[in-house]
């Protein structure tokens, strides 16, 4: 039942049809195979200071130095390798509500990227002793393997409830004998949402994953340019079942995509931050606006969904505490049924007629922009409990996006058949535009 | 008849519950079970042994009876001859070789599903022992530790397709076994109901699966119901998760039946369950350990009086456990296998030694239990180097309240676990101590609400657990809004844990009825309570349910932590009743922490007169009651002394019980020497001995007492004569054959117990009936097993009413209904015999029965019947019936036997009995031989050919045929053949047969009224 392949790297293009010698790319776990493992957590003192000016004394783990960063909170039971490894994540330090973190140890090829994305980690008792098969070494070893802080002993639900009260807040947590040290960064910190944090995750340069993927009828598959503001592998993955992909960084342009590699539909993937960044998260926008106005089929997760908002002019805002966890409600208003979906996002889209449902309470939100995408939409899915929106249909365009991630990992595989829609979307509009999908040279 | 079922459908139960059904459903949607390949040869089954892979091989032989010719094959030779065997013994020459999948983990989870097709998982738990244990019978843990998120998906994702192609709407519980070395997995079974699990599963997350299932069955799909524990604006449609870890551990009668066989397996022997929260696993465990109340609150170094039970004078029981029997008990699951684990790593055994000798436990688990002995290793080093409660610093207790030890614990702890016992711990060093450095320390739990949402929003669920994870966190946690502003009185009630021999869900019923009279009064109702299978523990029956052992540790925090203005302690059976004098010990320490509790109703040193022995005998004289002459003792002399005087038989039974522990008849001084042999003597732990009232009739009067008026609930006449433990008789109300003279006294001396002892609220009065005089037996000053049935038979809300008076009120202020008196009402017990091997199915002294059940007619023999119906064992209208009754029932049989005989049955008999049945007159009876005498046919030959539709046995408490009778009571139980072991149970038997040709009585509607 377990998908993990016992070896390290991430190959989207393994096992499918047609394809020969895909790449392999680096998975955050690679680093602790054939390594000895670090030493056990040195059991030092450390205090975490919140922008509130609680403070809360654990034991260090990890790489033993300061973290600091937007303090945020998953309800996941499991899934930990996948949360630490989602590049969502940059910018903020994670806490896992669940309180024994580190269960099954970290196992190779299940990452979600090539390193860990939290600036740190809190929880309230790591596992210094994993007990999986697969399992190659204790979270402690993947931090210590990524640079990152964690912190342990903490008394999560009390911080759980008051990141609720709040709303998501700065922290800094590192050695007690440095607290003197961590007072000055919280006070001079700046909230990660102003870097420009998809820059720092999204790829170098342009990859084709699967290159002569086919179907079962030896057929070539549609080629989709996937935009990376720090996307999730297991997207990569499900999208090279049903596509051939180009890995795209967040910052090319509809122009270089088409000139480069002739795609036949577009995906913009999840990723950090604010969704209205002037930085590269405006590039891929544009992007994503362009391809829609071309009538190019898009899909967009997370992130993705937020530009797709933004773009047809929706305001976008910090949401209190976010959506973070495996156990998230999604109701289709199409056809009134819920899904319980794996989420991980801080913004949202504003509803149209509602508003800005469970804000923050800095009311940090976008400009009122225009509708760019000469097309009109609809709120298709909206969060059970909050009423915020979750998922948009284009109108006449072969084109929707949704906040939740039904790639999964961590989290449940209700939303996974969305995959498919997209698919039949791109294989319709293909057909209905009468364009045939030849096959493609693999690009400059 | 136009009535529709709901919320299941017929199909589904089939498909489930079928074995071949459910393979093919299974196989249907490519789900994997377990691998079975059917052989005619021997070549086969070696081939399908290459196939199947890998050793151990389970032989199931087509078509034999009982099994005969299956096992378990570990390698080549194994199979091949258990094969052989198992086609020889096959009607078709054939066996299933199927892979075993023993020592695999085992994984549940609970889905829920609506019309619409919304589905979604409530909680998932893993089992501690793997395969092979029953999940009813381990140890279970929530949410499951050990998957993967990729691993749990799979099974999510199995489990889902399930439901969907069962088509179930509402809840169920699937089960998997997992390998964890390889990850691969089978679906075990799936529960298309609501189960013991689901309850379990409710309990843990705080999802009331068994409501929402209702509702889903009546229409409602789940995104359309407001989440019930986060309430309005968010939906029923979502999955709990977890920010704790919940263990479940068993409750097993062997403390009780101490013959029975304690091996666990598939079959369900345990009665109950207690379950705990905690923010770590350790702290969950020893929580739930705690909660147990076998005698031992915390896992201690097993010694040799561990392998006796702790109840002996055995010169070896300061010895260590061997290590053969330690390995012994680490192997085989039973009861102790916990407590071993423990021991093993204390003796320094390594995971891996301890995997393999448990078959299997997860090196997880085993790594927890292995923290646990360390730390506890950690107390004792320091309390070897002169740490005492005193000098513990702040850094060490919290960090050992953290991992869940108790004050008591690490008392013992520190002192090493001194043979004498935790109770016995010197001065200063013992668990008062523990608890006052933990005080000045200002060490607290938190408490924590079960939220079903790790605190993602505000939860409206008054719903909380202890743990003292905390740390620096200066701020309180999970404050309930409001609190701190409620001007109302805040009374708690604390329950009666788990459900066990003696102590059953009837308590529950009562603690339910206080929370309920507490609200009545516009005060706040608090409970406490461990047992996840009460409606007391449902977080909507009280105004705050604190989910935590049952100690005085544990209650005192919760009273500090509420700031209760009082407790309310006589409905939780004997679990609640002896908290009251501890915490009115404890109280003057409480109010130096500005906690000012009432201990409401019958103050501490009234239950004291009415439970210790001396004290109530003194009373009895006082008031001029009668007692059957009785004696304490201390000493082995003492005992033998007082027997001599009291004169044989007696009855010996250790003092302050429930249930009837250790409780005996003796004939003979020869059988009190034998029972002095097994019992446990010392200054603190007395025996009572008492004359035992031979062939008298027995009254159990339930009643309430507000200090100058008494209201008697009901006065019920058990069916067996005095001897046969109460909560093992059937009874009546009314009485049926107590004169009215009788009656009257018993009315008054109840009035007079209530009134002279100082009763507020609820007792329990025992009376025996012997040659015309009134004997009182006992007095429980608290609410009895009795009261649901006294309320259901006359109407009256006795508890509510109990608990209101007990609060304050006066019984001439509440506007009491009259009690319905137009039928009979009997209660008849039920017995777990089936699921017990090696305890005779006799009642005696000792109570055995796990359940009870009620009928209810205008005749008292259709009453009678229809309790017995309801037993679920069958009431014979023909075929033959079994007589072997002692000496002195022999003629009173004749009567008896002529009427069966007249309605058709043929008669059977030993020839001793079947001399006297003959004797009468024209008796058709048929001899058959005694079982000892090894020929044939004997009772046991008659009973398996099916000759024998029911056994009337009266056994000899003494002699040669109490061999006998077990072995031919076993075989009934077995045959599921009715037998009753009582005169009077016979003649009650034979007016229910005589109902039953007339036809099943008609229905009767009950109805309780309410109070004001």
């Amino acid at each position: 039942m377990s998908e993990s392949s016992g070896h390290g790297g991430f190959c989207p293009g393994a096992g499918i049809r047609g394809v020969e010698h895909p790449p392999t790319f680096p998975d955050a776990a690679d680093s602790l195979l054939n390594s000895p493992g670090s030493e056990q957590p040195s059991g030092s003192k450390g205090v975490l200071l919140l922008a509130d000016g609680t403070r809360f004394e654990g034991t260090l783990f990890g790489t033993e130095e300061i973290a600091e960063g937007e303090l945020v909170f998953t309800t996941g039971m499991c899934g930990y390798q996948e949360s630490l490894t989602d590049p969502s994540f940059a910018g903020q330090v994670l806490t896992f509500t669940y309180p024994l973190l580190g269960n099954y140890g970290v196992h190779p090829g299940v990452s979600e990227s090539s390193s860990v994305h939290p600036r740190g980690v809190v929880c309230k008792q790591h596992m210094a002793f994993p007990d999986h098969r697969d399992s190659v070494g204790s979270v402690h070893d993947l931090l210590v393997a990524h640079n990152i802080p964690g912190i342990e002993g903490i008394d999560t639900r009390a911080l759980t409830r008051r990141v609720r009260e709040h709303g998501t807040l700065l922290c800094v947590f590192g050695p007690a004998e440095r607290a003197d040290e961590m007072e000055t960064i919280l006070q001079e910190m700046t909230p990660p949402d102003a870097d420009d944090l998809v820059a720092e995750v999204t790829c170098d340069e342009p990859r084709l994953l699967n290159p002569g993927a086919t179907d079962e009828k030896g057929e070539s598959l549609p080629r989709l340019a996937a935009i990376d503001c720090g996307v999730k592998h297991n997207i990569l993955r499900e999208l090279c079942r049903r596509f051939e992909v180009v890995w795209c960084p967040a910052s090319m342009t509809l122009e270089e995509m088409i000139r480069d590699w002739s795609p036949d539909a577009l995906f913009a993937s999840n990723g950090p931050g604010d969704p209205a960044h002037p930085g590269t998260a405006t590039d891929a926008r544009k992007t994503l606006a362009a391809a829609v106005r071309q009538g190019m089929p898009v899909m967009g997760i997370c992130l993705g969904h937020q530009l797709m908002g933004l773009a047809a002019g929706l305001r976008t805002y910090k949401l209190r505490y976010g959506h973070r966890g495996s156990n998230q409600p999604v109701m289709d208003l199409e056809t009134r049924r819920v899904h319980i979906t794996s989420q991980n996002h801080g913004f949202a889209v504003e509803d149209p007629i509602q508003g800005m449902l469970a804000p923050h309470p800095s009311g940090a939100c976008s400009e009122v922009t225009d509708n760019v995408l000469g097309a009109e939409f609809k709120v298709r899915h909206v969060n059970s409990n909050d009423g915020t929106v979750e998922g948009l249909d284009l109108l006449d365009k072969p084109a929707f996006t949704i906040q939740f991630h039904p790639e999964a990992c961590p989290g449940p595989h209700d939303a996974s058949p969305l995959f498919d829609r997209f698919q039949n979307m791109v294989v319709e509009h293909l057909s209905r535009t009468g364009a045939e999908i030849v096959t493609k040279d693999g690009g400059p | 008849m136009g009535v529709e079922l709901i919320g299941c459908n017929l199909a589904a139960i089939d498909e489930a519950e079928d074995r071949d059904l459910f393979k093919k459903v299974c196989e249907e949607i490519d789900l994997p079970v377990c691998k079975a390949l059917a052989c005619d040869s021997i070549d086969e089954v070696i081939a399908a042994a290459e196939e199947l892979g890998s050793f151990p091989l389970l032989i199931r032989p087509a078509f034999t009876l009982g099994g005969l010719g299956g096992g378990t094959a570990f390698n080549m030779g194994e199979l091949v001859e258990i094969a052989s065997q198992g086609i020889l013994h096959s009607a078709i020459g054939q066996v299933l070789i199927e892979e075993s999948i023993l020592g695999w983990q085992e994984h549940e989870y609970e889905v829920m599903r609506d019309g619409s097709d919304n589905a979604i998982i409530v909680c998932t738990m893993e089992n501690i022992d793997p395969m092979g244990v029953h999940t009813g019978e381990s140890i279970v843990v929530a949410p499951q530790q050990t998957l993967s998120d990729s691993d749990h998906q799979g099974l999510r994702d199995a489990a889902l397709k399930l439901i969907r192609r069962l088509n179930i709407k509402g809840g169920c519980n699937v089960q998997f076994a997992v390998e964890q070395s390889t990850g691969d997995y089978r679906v075990i079974e799936v529960n298309p109901r609501v189960s013991r699990s689901s309850a379990l599963a409710s309990k843990a997350t705080g999802y009331p699966i068994a409501r929402m299932a209702a509702l889903i069955a009546v229409g409602y799909t789940l995104d359309e119901l407001p989440n019930p524990i986060t309430g309005e604006g968010t939906t029923a449609a979502f999955e709990p998760t977890l920010d704790y870890c919940v263990v479940k551990i068993p409750r097993w009668p062997f403390d009780k039946f101490r013959t029975a066989d304690r091996k666990i397996g598939t079959s369900m022997k345990s009665t109950g369950e207690v379950m705990a929260i905690g923010r770590s696993f350790e702290e969950a465990c020893l929580k739930a350990w705690a909660s147990l109340e076998y005698g031992k609150p915390h896992p201690r170094p097993l010694t040799m009086s561990d392998a006796s039970d702790g109840e002996t004078m055995d010169e070896r029981a300061s010895e260590k456990l061997p290590t053969a029997l330690l390995e012994d008990w680490l192997r085989i699951p039973t009861d102790r296998r916990m407590g071993a684990v423990i021991e093993a790593f204390r003796r320094g055994y390594s995971i891996e030694d301890v995997r393999d000798l448990t078959g299997g436990i997860t090196r997880w688990f085993l790594r927890r239990f292995e923290k646990l002995a360390a730390i506890e290793t950690e107390i004792r080093a320091a309390g070897e180097i002169g740490m005492r409660p005193a000098g513990i610093p702040e850094s060490e207790m919290r960090s050992w309240k953290g991992a869940g030890f108790t004050d008591l614990h690490i008392a013992d702890a520190l002192c090493g676990f001194p043979e004498s016992g935790f109770k016995n711990l010197p001065t200063g060093q013992d668990e008062t101590a523990l608890r006052m450095r933990r005080h000045e320390l200002r060490v607290h739990p938190r408490y924590r609400m079960v939220d079903s949402c790790a605190a993602e929003f505000a939860a409206v669920t008054p719903y909380y657990y202890s743990t003292y994870e905390g740390g620096s966190a200066g701020s309180g946690v999970d404050y309930v809004p409001g609190l701190s502003s409620s001007v109302k009185q805040k009374i708690a009630v604390v329950g009666s844990g788990p459900i066990r021999i003696g102590q059953g869900i009837e308590f529950d019923y009562g603690c339910v009825h206080a929370a309920g009279a507490i609200q009545d009064l516009g005060h706040e109702a608090i409970i406490i309570n461990n047992n996840p299978e009460t409606v007391s523990t449902d977080f909507d029956t009280s105004d705050r349910l604190y989910f935590d052992p049952l100690t005085l540790e544990s209650v005192s925090e919760i009273l500090l932590r509420e700031d209760a203005n009082g407790i309310l302690l006589q409905f939780g059976g004997q679990t609640a009743i002896n908290l009251a004098i501890p915490l009115a010990n404890e109280l003057p320490h409480l109010s130096t922490m500005g906690l000012e509790l009432t201990m409401e109703g019958t103050s501490p040193e009234s239950i004291d007169e009415a439970s210790d022995r001396e004290r109530f005998e003194e009373f009895a004289l006082r008031c001029g009651l009668r007692m059957p002459d009785g004696a304490t003792a201390t000493t082995p002399e003492g005992v033998r002394h007082a027997a001599n005087e009291i004169g044989y038989p007696v009855l010996v039974r250790p003092s302050y019980v429930l249930g009837g522990r250790g409780m005996e008849i003796l004939a003979n001084y020869k059988q009190l020497e034998s029972y002095m042999r097994d019992a446990y003597l010392s200054s603190d732990r007395p025996l009572l001995i008492d004359k035992y009232l031979g062939n008298a009739m027995e009254l159990d009067v339930d009643a309430v007492c507000d200090g100058e008026d008494v209201l008697i609930g009901a006065i019920m006449e058990h069916l067996e004569e005095a001897g046969i433990h109460s909560g093992d008789s059937t009874c009546f109300i009314p009485p049926q054959n107590v004169p009215d003279e009788i009656l009257e006294q018993v009315e008054e001396w109840t009035r007079v117990i209530g009134l002279e002892l100082g009763v507020r609220g609820c007792y329990n009065i025992q009376f025996a009936i012997h040659d015309g005089l009134l004997y009182v037996l006992e007095v429980n000053p608290r609410g009895s097993r009795t009261f649901p049935f006294v309320a259901k038979s006359t109407g009256i809300p006795l508890a509510r009413i109990a608990a209101r008076v007990a609060l304050g009120e006066r019984l001439c202020d509440l506007d009491i209904p009259d009690p319905q008196n137009d039928a009979v009402c009997v209660k008849a017990p039920v017995f777990p015999f089936i699921k017990l091997r090696g305890l005779d199915p006799a009642p005696g002294p000792e109570m055995k029965s796990t359940g009870e059940v009620m009928g209810s007619h205008v005749r008292a023999s259709a009453a009678y019947l229809k309790a017995r119906l309801a037993t679920e064992i069958p009431v014979p209208t023909q075929g033959g019936v079994y007589i072997t009754v002692k000496d002195e029932d022999k003629y009173s049989m004749i009567p008896l036997a002529e009427k069966l005989n007249a309605m058709g049955f043929t008669i059977y008999a030993t020839r001793g009995t079947s001399r006297v049945l003959r004797s009468a007159g024209d008796l058709e009876v048929k001899t058959c031989y005694r079982i000892a005498e090894g020929r044939s046919p004997d009772a046991l030959d008659l009973m398996r050919q099916g000759k024998i539709q029911l056994v009337i046995n009266t056994p000899r408490s003494t002699g040669g045929a109490v061999l006998d009778g077990n072995m031919m009571r076993r075989l009934a139980v077995e045959l599921n053949i009715p037998f009753v072991t009582t005169l009077a149970g016979a003649r009650m038997e034979v007016e229910a047969i005589k109902e039953a040709m007339d036809g099943i009585p008609e229905p009767r509607l009950l109805e309780i009224k309410s109070l004001n």
